[in-house]
């Protein structure tokens, strides 16, 4: 590891084990998406789900591409390194979160609009002809299983490595397994002759996968904008990094401290000169959050800032 | 909570499903019990609607009901169908029918299912969102083609 590349020693065994759940993630949810097309039929409930649980790979392929980004050192080319790859991953994955939500939002809403009036009919299957909605519901059961745990894994771990990436994809699950829910209310409610009930349920959903996006979205930006460190849930500015402009103030007076977030990684700046004893990560940061901090400078002369 | 609450959500719905499902959003099977009618159009020029019509008697009659004909032709009866003013339109349709997502077709009556997707053959029309009927017919199309 240097100074602008590689994976922090501390967090390496935790980034392997988000690739690897990225990895299942990607396996159950593609396994998920044939089941589903297979027995979409006509269902624009079912339809929805499906684009839904496509569109919810993507953060975990942003994920498996920025830690290997990461992973990369600095050169000529690219003197910082690949870390801010990780918060260019996070605006992609932000993205298609919102995506998802406004798309779901629109199809609910058209629908209501229209008033259009569902048909799920019959399939025959083996010399049977049974109601394709109980088929539609036996898969969207399955496709709500591995979202569920594999969000609740991955939560844990996210906190662990500072990863937002990470913390969106599970947001991105807890969408798939809701919108899931929201197809086994809908086929029901086409079932009992409510057609309004699938849209209905959908909307809610949709809507809450638009707020928790446009959150993730505020942070994304901030995080390229060299925004102070933010909680991975919240725009909120990130405890450790209070806590750390709190210590440098401490030890150098009230001077001017500023942080920045490059990936999982805080790179901060103090205008003061530099001391003859340089505190470590460890020092500042403690033991167990040393490798957040990846780089301290100190500036001896600030200059006044452009008018 | 997280991991219970799918379960605890889904056993209300899935109780009161149980029973009956699927119904007509408009109610339409319960529409031809009561009123003793199925009103069903065979547009111009299907020379070999007597199957559909067979069929469509025979599920009427299930129904304590018998089949009346109105006569439309070409929009006109699509737009009836719609609308609910008839419960069945038999005619040629291709599989990609323009209209397949207006109304609920059938498999074919008397063939397989052409290759050809836009090949027009026998099917019947129902309307969208009658489940219980569209379920119903599509289990005695099933049962004919065998």
């Amino acid at each position: 590891m240097t100074v602008h590349g590689g994976i922090a020693p501390a967090i390496a065994a935790d980034v392997r084990r988000g690739e690897l759940l990225e990895w299942w993630t990607l396996f159950w949810m593609s396994s998920v998406i044939v089941l589903m097309w297979l027995t979409m039929g006509a269902s624009q409930a079912m339809k929805s789900a499906v684009i839904e649980d496509f569109l919810s790979l993507v953060p975990a392929i942003v994920f498996l591409l920025a830690a290997r980004w990461e992973r990369r050192d600095p050169n000529r080319r690219f003197p910082f390194g690949y870390r801010r790859g990780n918060s260019l991953a996070f605006l992609i994955a932000a993205t298609a979160l919102l995506s998802v939500g406004a798309f779901l939002s629109y199809e609910s809403i058209t629908t209501l609009v229209r008033r259009e009036h569902p048909t799920v009919g019959g399939v025959t299957l083996f010399g049977h002809t049974v109601w394709l909605g109980w088929l539609m519901i036996a898969a969207l059961v399955y496709s709500i299983v591995p979202p569920i745990i594999l969000g609740r894994i991955k939560q844990p771990v996210a906190e662990r490595i500072k990863d937002k990436v990470l913390h969106t994809d599970a947001l991105m699950q807890k969408a798939d397994w809701q919108t899931g829910l929201a197809g086994i209310a809908g086929i029901v409610g086409i079932g009992l002759g409510w057609w309004w009930a699938d849209a209905t349920a959908a909307l809610f959903i949709a809507l809450s996968i638009v707020k928790d996006a446009l959150g993730a979205l505020d942070q994304a930006v901030a995080e390229l904008l060299d925004g102070t460190p933010r909680k991975l849930a919240s725009n909120d500015l990130s405890d450790d990094a209070e806590d750390l402009i709190a210590t440098l103030k401490a030890r150098y007076g009230d001077v001017s401290v500023r942080l920045r977030e490059t990936g999982r990684y805080i790179d901060a700046e103090v205008d003061c000169p530099s001391p003859a004893d340089v505190p470590t990560a460890a020092d500042l940061m403690g033991d167990d959050a040393a490798w957040r901090l990846a780089s301290l400078s100190f500036r001896p002369e600030p200059s006044d800032p452009p008018a | 909570m997280m991991r219970k609450m799918p379960a605890l959500l889904l056993l209300p719905l899935l109780l009161a499903a149980c029973d009956g499902m699927p119904r007509d959003a408009s109610g339409t099977s319960e529409r031809i019990s009561r009123t003793g009618t199925m009103r069903v159009i065979v547009l111009p020029a299907t020379p070999d609607a007597a199957p559909a019509l067979d069929l469509l008697g025979r599920y009427a009659a299930a129904h304590g009901a018998t089949v009346a004909r109105i006569e439309a032709h070409g929009e006109h009866a699509l737009h009836m169908l719609e609308e609910g003013d008839v419960d069945a339109v038999v005619g040629h349709f291709a599989k990609a029918s323009p209209w397949k997502t207006e109304i609920a077709l059938s498999k074919p009556l008397t063939h397989g299912e052409p290759d050809d997707a836009d090949m027009p053959v026998l099917r019947i029309a129902r309307r969208n969102g009658e489940n219980a009927l569209v379920l119903a017919t599509d289990r005695m199309v099933a049962e004919a083609r065998r």
